[in-house]
């Protein structure tokens, strides 16, 4: 059962990783918590479900996976939309203001996914049934799990060699690293900025997306994975992605493990690993 | 100040007469709006005590809801272990004690840090308590919360006083006197040496540092009385309320304590009292009146943050400071 | 500056604290609320019920939205037949979700500001442990309809005071059934097993029906070893890690008063992981999530009703109001009732029986405390059987336990008719005044 325990470590912290990959991207090129990220993860839940609802079950299997990606996109596009509309007029303003801003846009979020999709809770497994089971060390384990884990690596693999080797990366990267010198080095930091909420809140949805086939969407959904977002940029190191990765990880396996030896204890034992880790490191494990 | 000096300022004089105002209110509301104006007071001490560290001292904390949790559950938890002692001489100054305890502790491990990280990491304490609070079941009553008895007062028994009576009468009393001493208190402090250090240290820190203020120090004292005044309103309002949840110590009800002192205006005292009382019917007239209460909320803050950044109280006073410079312009001389 | 001047600012001064004062005032005057005459004619006003349950959230398909039509239903059908003592009802349906704190001032608003009549609802144990002191703090009849824990009525030790509440009541059995139920059948139809364990959700409801059910089992069969105790939160949306947890402890039996949506999705994710392959769950309020799940339920599963209410029992040849409740049901909303929806029933003809009965002793419409006084001791017929609620304002019903078995006739699994027991209400409720866990270490 440990391989299950384990793998059960590494499915949980994939997801956490999307998640936080896209906060510490949003909070490391424009210096903004956007406490709003639970919501776009809830947006790419529900567009998700909705448009595997919509297609049915007897639709061809590329088409079901396609819509995962359908939340991811939406995410995007709403985070575009947040980002032109709310943060640009903070731009000058102080952190209290951008962090109100984006407080109220969750509340106004939560809502709007009331008003298009109504209360209620939607399921849509045909992803995870269609993946079937493998046989892993004489245990029993979903496939979907491992596809989950599979995009969250492409996705940091692909998000590493962008920000290593691309143009635009390294850009955001110098922004990231020093505002006001990369201003005086003539970078479009506006477009630079959308580029990063935009992404960043793609991720989330993606994240959001990829737990349907497991879990129903409902009303306030992306609450718990926000507090556990913020968990792991504490472990982890603001801004970091090496430290969203770590922290990911590490979050994951001590749920798992402390569910199956510990089941009391859950949620709080996530705070305390992250009470000692601040103890000892104030900045997080790779924060600068 | 001297008393004959204070009646000249008008601003005392008008201070007075809405004192005057607030003892008939029992006589004039009726019982749900009445306790919805108790709500209002318990959240505007809250307000006064988390502006202190907003306004006049620069830091947003998302997390103050700990402390406001701990004043309640100090009350809660006394009414649930130790019923003889139960009275509001003991539990008054321990919802102060442990409020000031841990505001103090987590108010340590914050001050270190600027800006975002303080913040998140305000957030985060809170949540650890709530996520205590919520997994020690038999200890707390978990997410279920522990009902908040009536407590005798100063001797005087409350036994089969029901609820409705005691709020309308006694406690309203003492409800509207704790508010006015924690009022003048704050207003003291504020205009105080220590007052006028925290602003400094609030407009260029560095600079403060520089002319010899202990930075860290006076944020970490700035801290600790915010939370024990958030305290305070926690212990006020369970007994309005009757009930604790863990939910008070969650990052969203933190989240409310930020909209209202925004929503009062953190550049004045009086700011947060005024957004107090207004979110709470605000907050109560959404619900009733529309299932996408969030909705509303949620584009009211948005729309203060981007038109009244100095909220409605910061509003009234510069159409006030407009027009007497326009009568000064216009006007005659003195 | 001069006295004039001084004074004239002293006056617009004095004018702006006044005119603040009265704008305060002004919206809210209207004072005390009227006293009630106890009027001794029949008003011709319609009868305002408060009706709060899920309306949204994971609990709103399986239990709030059945429960929600269900009154609608009922309310309907008493005014088609002339309303009560000729008054229609009003109902004002209202959503339990948004937390315990939303539920006690929304429970107050009800009573306080919409004056209404009567609040019936109520599913969570958490919303009713808040909600229910408020029924004599305020003077307003409260029937909590669906909520389980046994803390609700009783004391501390035992013996105890009885009522607890006097304005409040639940017109439903609580979970000691459900869970001295689960025991009975496991002991007889199990005998054999080595090892249970447990997945509650971590409140008031899951932490009592693991303690029930635990005591009751070390008294009927005390080799049986609990392996392993799982506590989500309610509301958890992901159990992979406790299906897995549980797995790992092998244990032949698991029990579980998870509800609503998480019971939903415990059970997808279950079945997601093969975890039916190795180990049989009992489910303490299980009735619903055959339906709600379909045809992919597992086989083999041990359902307990929440009371006997199961839309197959009482036979409808035996019982034609269940026939009628059934069939009436279908016809509106296309699926069949669950327990959720008989409840509902039992709470809106409580309150209807109570009236008519306390109305014939006084000889007129009757006053809330009237009213509660005939709710006390009040029996009457429901499409389950036969409803008592006794003096300490609590219901008491027989249980119904089965195993889940498809058939062609149905679209989702239903109980085995040959292996189902109905165990009667003497012999899984409490006395009156003592604790049930009491009441359980004391059995021999």
């Amino acid at each position: 059962m440990w391989v299950v325990y384990t793998l059960n470590g590494l499915y949980f912290g994939a997801l956490l990783f999307l998640i936080s990959l896209g906060l510490n991207i949003i909070l490391g090129v424009m210096g903004i918590l956007n406490l709003a990220h639970g919501s776009l993860y809830a947006i790419g839940a529900f567009m998700a479900a909705w448009t595997i609802i919509a297609v049915g079950m007897k639709a061809p299997a590329f088409l079901i996976y396609l819509c995962l990606l359908s939340g991811f996109v939406l995410a995007g596009i709403v985070g575009w939309l947040m980002e032109k509309s709310l943060i640009r007029a903070m731009y000058n303003r102080t952190l209290e203001y951008q962090l109100l801003l984006t407080f109220g846009a969750l509340l106004l979020l939560e809502d709007v996914i009331k008003m298009i999709w109504g209360g209620q809770a939607y399921y849509a497994s045909a992803p995870f049934d269609l993946l079937g089971k493998i046989n892993i060390l004489g245990n029993v384990y979903p496939n979907y799990f491992l596809f989950v884990m599979a995009i969250a690596i492409v996705a940091g693999l692909l998000i590493w060699i962008f920000m290593a080797k691309t143009r635009l990366g390294i850009m955001l990267r110098a922004v990231s690293l020093d505002r006001e010198m990369a201003t005086g080095l003539g970078l479009n930091i506006g477009g630079l900025s959308t580029f990063a909420f935009v992404l960043g809140s793609a991720l989330a949805g993606l994240a959001g997306a990829l737990v349907i086939p497991t879990t129903p969407a409902l009303l306030g959904i992306g609450m718990e994975p926000l507090i556990l977002a913020f968990i792991v940029v504490v472990v982890g190191g603001l801004g970091s992605l090496k430290g969203a990765l770590v922290g990911a990880l590490l979050v994951g396996l001590t749920r798992s493990f402390g569910i199956a030896i510990f089941p009391e204890i859950e949620l709080p034992l996530l705070f305390l690993i992250a009470g000692i880790i601040l103890v000892a490191k104030p900045q997080g494990l790779f924060g600068r | 100040m001297h008393v004959k000096e204070m009646l000249k300022k008008p601003r005392w004089v008008v201070y007075l007469l809405i004192f005057i105002a607030l003892l008939f209110i029992p006589r004039l509301l009726s019982l749900h709006n009445l306790m919805l104006f108790e709500y209002g007071l318990t959240f505007a001490i809250v307000g006064l005590g988390f502006n202190l560290l907003l306004g006049y001292t620069g830091l947003l904390s998302f997390g103050h809801g700990a402390y406001f949790a701990v004043g309640a559950y100090a009350v809660a938890m006394i009414g649930r272990y130790f019923p003889s002692s139960y009275a509001m001489e003991i539990l008054l100054p321990a919802a102060l004690f442990f409020s000031l305890l841990l505001s103090i502790l987590f108010g340590f491990l914050c001050v270190r840090h600027t800006k975002i990280f303080f913040s998140i990491l305000a957030l985060a304490l809170s949540m650890l308590l709530y996520a205590l609070i919520f997994k020690l079941y038999y200890l707390t009553g978990g997410s279920d919360g522990l009902r908040v008895p009536i407590p005798s007062l100063f001797g005087i028994s409350n036994a089969g006083v029901r609820r409705p009576a005691f709020l309308s009468g006694t406690y309203y009393y003492f409800l509207l006197f704790i508010f006015a001493l924690s009022f003048l208190l704050m207003k003291g402090i504020v205009s105080s040496p220590f007052g006028k250090a925290l602003q400094a240290i609030r407009d260029n820190e560095v600079r403060a540092e520089l002319i010899g203020i202990r930075v860290r120090r006076y944020r970490l004292y700035a801290f600790s009385i915010s939370g024990l005044y958030v305290g305070l309103g926690g212990a006020l309002w369970s007994f309005v309320n009757g009930h604790v949840t863990a939910d008070l110590s969650h990052w969203l009800f933190s989240g409310e304590i930020v909209y209202m002192t925004l929503l009062g205006g953190f550049g004045i005292l009086e700011g947060p009292v005024i957004g107090a009382i207004i979110f709470t019917y605000l907050k109560l007239y959404a619900m009733s009146n529309t299932e996408y209460w969030m909705f509303v909320i949620g584009a009211t803050l948005i729309a203060l943050v981007l038109l009244l950044p100095n909220g409605v109280a910061g509003a009234v006073a510069n159409l006030w400071a407009k027009i007497k410079k326009g009568k000064a312009a216009g006007g005659t001389s003195c | 500056m001069s006295n004039e001047i001084l004074r004239r600012k002293f006056f617009k001064y004095m004018a702006a604290a006044a005119l603040s004062a009265l704008i305060m005032v002004g919206p809210f005057g209207g004072g005390t609320k009227a006293i009630a005459q106890a009027k001794r004619t029949i008003p011709t006003t319609p009868i305002r019920i408060g009706e709060v349950t899920f309306l949204t959230g994971a609990a709103a398909a399986p239990f709030g939205i059945p429960g929600d039509n269900t009154f609608k239903m009922c309310a309907e059908v008493i005014n088609k037949e002339g309303g009560i003592l000729g008054r229609k009802i009003e109902l004002l349906s209202k959503d339990e979700a948004g937390g315990v704190d939303a539920q006690v001032k929304l429970c107050r608003k009800l009573i306080l500001d919409d004056k209404v009549d009567a609040v019936l609802g109520y599913i969570s144990s958490a919303s009713c442990l808040a909600v229910l002191p408020i029924a004599d703090e305020l003077g307003g009849l409260i029937v909590a309809y669906d909520c389980g824990t046994q803390e609700l009525m009783e004391g501390q030790k035992s013996p105890f005071e009885v009522p607890k509440f006097k304005l409040g009541f639940r017109s439903k059995a609580h979970l000691g059934i459900d869970n001295v139920g689960l025991a009975l059948f496991i002991k007889k139809y199990y005998p054999k097993i080595k090892s249970i364990a447990g997945i509650n959700q971590d409140y008031a409801w899951g932490r009592d029906s693991w303690l029930i059910f635990e005591t009751a089992m070390k008294k009927l069969m005390p080799q049986v070893k609990v392996v392993k105790t799982l506590w989500p939160p309610l509301g958890n949306t992901d159990y992979t890690a406790h299906i897995s947890a549980l797995m790992g402890a092998e244990p032949d039996i698991v029990h579980s008063s998870l509800w609503g949506g998480d019971a939903v999705t415990f059970t997808k994710q279950a079945m997601g992981m093969g975890f039916f392959k190795k180990i049989r769950m009992a489910y303490s309020r299980g009735e619903p999530y055959p339906q709600e799940v379909g045809k992919e339920f597992p086989e083999g599963q041990i359902i307990c009703c929440a009371g006997t209410h199961y839309f197959l029992y009482p036979p409808h040849d035996k019982s034609p109001l269940n026939k009628w409740f059934v069939e009436e049901y279908h016809k509106r909303y296309g699926k069949y009732p669950t327990y959720p929806c008989y409840h509902a029933y039992q709470a809106i003809y409580a309150y209807k029986y109570a009236v008519e009965k306390a109305a014939k002793l006084v000889g007129g419409w009757p006053s809330i405390e009237e009213i509660a006084d005939a709710m006390t001791g009040l029996t009457f017929p429901t499409p389950s059987g036969t409803l008592t609620i006794r003096e300490d304002h609590n219901g008491i019903e027989d249980v119904l336990v089965g195993i889940t078995k498809l058939t062609p006739k149905y679209p989702f699994p239903i109980l085995d008719p040959k292996r189902l027991e109905v165990f009667p209400a003497s012999q899984v409720n409490a006395p009156v005044g003592i604790r049930t866990v009491d009441w359980v270490n004391s059995w021999k």
